[in-house]
């Protein structure tokens, strides 16, 4: 622990600037999306294995804590993308390592006007979703119970 | 500092690397970054975007894996995003992870994790039946 806590304040303190930033963006987002693939894989794949459990997990995804965490893996995608993309060109591209600082900020400029847009497209989402349900007299909030999707729901 | 300034000229010398795995890995790192922009991009401005989770329902999942089309889009996008997720990870933890016995045996419990989550999820892509999931039955 001793030696985690030295990482993260030295990743801090470190005054690498642009670079520094990208570097620490790249691998925070790329750990972000792995913990949720490797959630999402095993979970769709009960499509097949436990329909019904799949069946409810995609009702307790609708959740707005849920929705808002989708809303930071889209940040998390786009930005590893974009500036994935930039280390993979800069590799081949040598004569490029002069303009590292303005390739660093020309991602962080995509990837804000491109993740705004969407985010408050998904956000309204969110907040269409918890209106039509309060309309019904229902609550976004309410957690999904396992008892509500019982096993052989989907075989006739 | 190792600050290259704008009137300097880059030094260029070939240097001859030899094959090896981490090399590999270091291409294939490349590689299947480019792939993820078509598949991992894709998946999310198609799922995440165009269609939503908060209207996505198992009915819709059925009817997109009735076409081989789909079944392959999202097995290349699982074999890509958890092998290079993965990789990465391996990546990361080296830095942190000094014990070289140590790092040989955590590569080898991600490799398990990999084969064993791509058969596991690419079963259940390929053996997937849409069938008692139609609307119309």
């Amino acid at each position: 622990m001793a030696s985690l806590a030295l990482t993260i304040r030295e990743a801090v303190r470190y005054r690498g600037r642009s670079g520094h930033y990208s570097w620490m963006a790249h691998r925070l987002s790329g750990l972000a999306i792995l913990g949720f693939v490797v959630i999402h894989v095993w979970d769709t794949a009960n499509a097949f294995f436990a329909p019904h459990i799949y069946a409810w997990s995609l009702a307790l995804f609708k959740h707005p804590l849920f929705a808002l965490g989708e809303i930071g893996i889209m940040a998390a995608v786009l930005y590893h993308a974009m500036n994935g993309l930039r280390i993979t060109l800069l590799d081949f591209k040598p004569n490029w390592w002069l303009y590292q600082k303005q390739s660093a900020a020309i991602v962080w400029i995509i990837f804000f006007a491109v993740f705004i847009p969407i985010a408050i497209l998904m956000f309204s989402g969110v907040i269409g979703h918890c209106s039509e349900l309060a309309a019904e007299g229902l609550s976004c909030w309410t957690i999904p119970s396992l008892s509500d999707f019982p096993a052989g729901m989907f075989s006739n | 500092m190792a600050v290259i300034s704008e009137n300097q000229e880059i030094t260029r010398r070939s240097v001859k690397i030899h094959g090896n795995f981490e090399r590999a890995a270091f291409a294939f790192m490349r590689v299947s970054g480019i792939a993820l922009l078509l598949f991992a991009v894709g998946h999310m401005m198609i799922q995440h975007v165009i269609n939503s989770s908060t209207n996505l329902t198992i009915q819709f999942v059925a009817e997109q894996w009735n076409t081989w089309g789909w079944k392959a889009f999202d097995f290349l996008l699982l074999i890509f995003a958890v092998s290079h997720g993965i990789n990465g990870f391996r990546n990361i933890l080296e830095d942190y992870v000094h014990s070289k016995t140590a790092v040989k045996w955590i590569s080898i419990i991600l490799l398990v994790f990999v084969i064993a989550t791509i058969l596991w999820a690419g079963y259940a892509i390929w053996q997937f039946d849409s069938t008692p999931f139609s609307s119309s039955v």
